[in-house]
């Protein structure tokens, strides 16, 4: 609860912080104070420490992992602040508002951590987006961030149209939002041949999966992504990502049986359709930002793993793996791009001999987004699979082997990254490179290193 | 004594004694339809009646005095002229909305008449959340009104419309909170409750300066929301000849007349019922002599006083404040009003709860 | 056939007809003006329900102020018949094809359920959609959530602040 109030009064914070400075500086300080803030309050959560007692009447529950993957986004959050907050300051001009929105999206995704009840779902749910479709417009005079803004609106609305469908009927087939009572009631003995509740809470599924774009369902997001200021595009492709799949597996981790027999032909397909698509449309593209988006589609492919997977330790502990791993490596990718004068390959062409240590932490970034040893993005996939493998046996062994195929193709488009930096001719331009911002690259390439190497550190803390 | 609830009663009771209880119901819905559409048609000739004169006193002239009595038959003249001229249709109008239009203004605004009780226990339907569903219907006359400005297929006639729209959306916030207020102090939503929670004294008197605010805040918006001067910029005639009547003529414009009357008229007793009691006669605490005195006077004459009252109030602003530009009349509800009758909300909910009303 | 049921079939009625004139209405303004006459049904059906807070809340958030800004909106816009884009046929039909299977998949699968079948909306009865209990409710039981929301009005509020302001 402390993480749920403290952002929303964060929020707050920031909105009256427009009014008493108009020094940009002062506001995104201001912004990083109350973000550390609101670690150590959700810190303190975790260990039991101060907890404002409020009788949530069983909407909310609170456990380890949820505190836990909050911390995980918090710190990414943070560090994209340390990161990125002088390009947030150059958005528009209401630095401000921006942060307190990014704020209130933080306040949505604490109630999605934390969630016991369909009614909280759909507001966590509706509060972490709703920010984001301003903040995709944020770039008023830009016709691209219009555009993209109202399409994520629209395409948002109307995912969440179906969710309240959903969320309608399985309020009909059981008389309540509560989650538990959905899979005893549906699939209890007493009505059995129900058909309602499993069918509403495909229409979630659907929703959700718009939510963190998988495939049949993605197509908004390469344009919003490209649309959208690029130091939102990373929060938005990280963070929120990371945080609409917690509500999935928080979701079906308990209550997959209630698709029954549907669940194990839905979920490959929608997996391998994600892979496919995020994939083989990322090797075609000629602009980072834009290979990012269908990268961070692909890397969803990846994540809905652990939903397929539902409820085992090995996935629980790989997505928390994956979201700090994923979310920290793109949003350091990003940073990096954002100051970056040309958005395509071609920007990026020398940019080793011109700025040796900023292209050394692309590199280790990008290894780690596509897999390979000793970065943190290859245990993260690992985990996936062993999720997979360990919740379907030898079944689910295909669908092991395609994952890894399309991780191999991964690391065909992140190597032109790395390519065009170390073996290429050019003048790549990066601007504002200050040893703050390369300070701040050095703590993301460390740790990204060092989960790679013992992740157990990170799992570790986890279960205590 | 005079009592409109005595006619009821004995009407009711010879319909049940003559026909069968479904027969007797029916026959009352239609005699409540005939009696609304006879208010409707007085109200209308009465009111356009006293305007005129009310106008006529603020300017120091005589105002009509040639048909009847002091120029009482002058709107019944010209209503008799407005029907038997042609109604137009422009050209390019969309027919079916133009043509619509001002029935649903009018049915909208026969519907508002449910809930308000015009006498001690003369009212056609007394529905627990009264003044919630007189805040609901009043906001769809908007709808009529854009469809009438849209379907001129005229520009001036759009433009009314839009300002109409825009400024009943804006005041109705704060004519809403104001009459929450109240809301607030009765505890219940029905009409009926309202006015028997003024039993020892209006709550305009009851309700210390908070409900003061309220009434004072409830008489402006509900002056914006009949498009009444000083906010009659939907119609403002410099600007934009009529608004979005300008392309009506004949009976069609007549009803649209009638429904602003109507309005006014509705809105007043709506005050009337909140803040000064309805038909409740005027009583002062404990003093039993004097309340006894009061109830004498027949509780319709109190109501429709009152509602006059207020009227006239309205029809005084006319002629006493020079019309607002737009912006300056979205600027008063949205950086003034709303704010101020937002606290002012606050601060009669402490009220209520600390029992401080008499 | 009892009153209640009259209405209750008038009104599904008049919803439906009103929902696909909506759908099919070439003037984005007949649109909307048929949008409202599906909010006015489904308020009836609420008060079928004895909901009468819910039906009255139905008509001024949507009928009446929703509504008038998509008029507004739509109206200021001037679309006229021919600025409608002529869609591709076959994207036509591939969405024909793929809702109806949809709304196909849906009604058999709602057929099928069994608890469907006794089960029929409580008509008149029932008090939890007066605005006392649901006024209880909403400060007791569900007071986390109602709080939670001011969150998303405000986000929104904030949002609306930054898109539409002047820079």
């Amino acid at each position: 609860m402390n993480a749920i109030i403290f952002s929303a009064l964060a929020g707050v914070v920031m909105m009256f912080s427009g009014i008493f400075t108009k020094n940009t500086s002062i506001i995104t300080n201001v912004a990083r104070v109350a973000l550390a803030v609101l670690i150590a309050v959700n810190l303190l959560d975790t260990y039991g420490g101060w907890m404002i007692a409020v009788d949530t009447k069983n909407l909310l529950s609170f456990n380890k992992f949820g505190f836990f993957f909050n911390t995980i986004l918090f710190v990414a959050t943070f560090l994209f602040f340390v990161l990125s907050g002088r390009d947030i300051e150059k958005v528009g001009s209401y630095t401000a508002e921006y942060y307190a929105l990014i704020f209130f999206s933080l306040c949505g995704i604490a109630v999605l951590t934390s969630f016991n009840n369909l009614l909280m779902m759909f507001l966590g749910v509706e509060i972490m987006s709703i920010p984001l479709y301003i903040l995709t417009g944020a770039d008023k005079k830009n016709l691209k961030s219009n555009e993209a803004s109202l399409k994520y609106f629209l395409m948002g609305s109307f995912s969440t149209g179906i969710m309240l469908m959903g969320i309608t009927l399985v309020y009909g087939a059981t008389g309540n939002f509560n989650l538990p009572p959905i899979s005893s009631a549906v699939t209890g003995a007493v009505v059995s041949d129900s058909i309602i509740g499993p069918l509403g809470l495909l229409l979630i599924f659907v929703s959700l999966c718009f939510k963190v774009s998988a495939a049949p369902f993605h197509f908004w997001t390469p344009d919003v992504y490209d649309g959208a200021p690029s130091v939102f595009t990373s929060f938005m492709a990280t963070i929120i990502k990371a945080a609409g799949f917690f509500a999935f597996i928080k979701l079906f981790e308990e209550r997959s049986s209630d698709l029954r027999v549907s669940w194990k032909i839905i979920m490959p397909v929608i997996i391998i359709a994600t892979l496919l698509a995020g994939n083989i449309t990322a090797v075609f593209q000629q602009s980072v930002k834009r290979m990012l988006a269908y990268s961070s589609i692909a890397q969803a492919g990846f994540m809905l793993f652990v939903v397929y997977a539902n409820n085992n330790s090995i996935g629980k502990e790989g997505i928390l793996l994956y979201a700090a791993a994923y979310s920290l490596a793109t949003i350091g990718i990003f940073a990096i791009l954002i100051r970056m004068k040309d958005y395509t390959f071609n920007g990026y062409n020398g940019l080793a001999k011109k700025e040796p240590f900023i292209a050394a932490v692309n590199t280790i970034l990008l290894l780690s987004l596509a897999g390979i040893p000793l970065t943190a993005g290859f245990f993260a996939k690992y985990y996936m699979l062993a999720a997979a493998i360990n919740a379907g046996g030898k079944s689910v062994l295909w669908l092991v082997v395609i994952a890894v195929l399309f991780a191999a193709v991964s690391v065909y488009y992140y190597f032109r990254v790395i390519q065009a930096m170390y073996f290429k001719e050019g003048d790549a331009e990066v601007e504002n490179v200050n040893n703050r911002f390369k300070f701040g690259l050095l703590i993301i390439a460390a740790l990204i290193i060092s989960i790679g190497i013992l992740p157990s550190v990170l799992l570790n803390w986890f279960y205590f | 004594m005079f009592s409109l609830e005595g006619i009821t009663n004995t009407v009711h009771e010879w319909l049940n004694n003559h026909f069968s209880p479904t027969l007797a119901l029916l026959t009352e819905f239609v005699l409540v339809g005939v009696a609304a559409i006879a208010l409707f048609a007085l109200l209308g000739l009465g009111l356009v009646w006293m305007e005129r004169k009310v106008a006529a006193v603020m300017q120091i002239r005589l105002g009509p005095n040639r048909v009847g009595p002091k120029g009482i038959f002058q709107t019944t003249a010209d209503t008799l002229k407005l029907i038997m001229k042609e109604g137009l249709t422009p050209d390019g109008a969309d027919k079916f909305l133009f043509n619509l239009a001002p029935y649903i203004v009018m049915i909208v605004a026969m519907l508002i008449l449910a809930p308000i009780a015009f006498a001690k226990n003369f009212q056609i339907w007394d529905i627990n959340i009264g003044v919630l569903y007189l805040s609901a219907v009043s906001s769809l006359s908007v709808i009529g009104v854009l469809m009438a400005g849209w379907a001129s297929n005229n520009k001036y006639s759009l433009l009314g419309a839009m300002r109409s729209g825009a400024q009943i959306v804006s005041y109705e916030l704060s004519a809403g909170l104001s009459v929450i207020s109240i809301v607030v102090m009765t505890g219940s939503l029905s009409i009926n409750d309202i006015i028997l929670s003024q039993q020892n004294g209006w709550w305009i008197f009851k309700g210390h300066i908070p409900a003061f605010i309220s009434f004072v805040i409830f008489i402006i918006a509900v002056t914006a929301e009949t498009n009444r001067a000083p906010f009659d910029l939907a119609e403002a005639e410099s600007e934009l000849t009529a608004g979005f009547h300008t392309e009506y003529s004949g009976m069609k414009f007549a009803l649209f007349f009638l429904a602003e009357y109507i309005n006014i008229f509705i809105v007043c007793a709506i005050g009337a019922t909140l803040f000064f009691g309805g038909w409740m006669p005027l009583h002062i605490g404990h003093w039993e002599g004097f309340n006894h005195v009061m109830d004498y006077i027949p509780s319709s004459i109190w109501f429709f006083g009152k509602t006059i009252g207020l009227i006239f109030l309205i029809m005084w602003f006319r002629w006493t404040f020079p019309r607002l530009r737009i912006d300056q009349l979205l600027n008063l509800e949205w950086k003034y009003l709303l704010p101020i009758s937002m606290f002012n909300l606050i601060l009669m909910t402490i009220v209520a709860i600390m029992g401080w009303h008499f | 056939m009892s009153a209640i049921q009259i209405l209750f079939w008038f009104l599904s009625g008049l919803a439906l007809v009103s929902a696909i004139m909506v759908l099919i209405s070439k003037n984005p303004v007949h649109s909307v003006l048929w949008l409202v006459m599906v909010f006015f049904a489904i308020s009836g059906h609420y008060i079928l329900m004895n909901a009468q807070f819910l039906a009255i809340v139905n008509l001024i958030v949507y009928a009446g102020a929703i509504m008038v800004l998509f008029l507004f909106v739509i109206m200021l816009m001037n679309l006229d018949k021919t600025s409608d884009p002529q869609k591709n046929w076959w994207m036509k039909l591939a969405g024909v094809i793929s809702g109806g299977c949809l709304l196909m998949e849906m009604a058999t699968l709602v057929r099928q359920a069994a608890e469907m079948k006794e089960k029929t909306v409580m008509m008149k009865e029932g008090s939890i959609g007066l605005i006392g209990n649901l006024g209880k409710l909403l400060f007791s039981d569900y007071v986390v959530p109602f709080e939670i929301s001011s969150v998303l009005f405000l986000s929104a509020m904030v949002g609306a602040v930054v898109i539409g302001k002047k820079n």
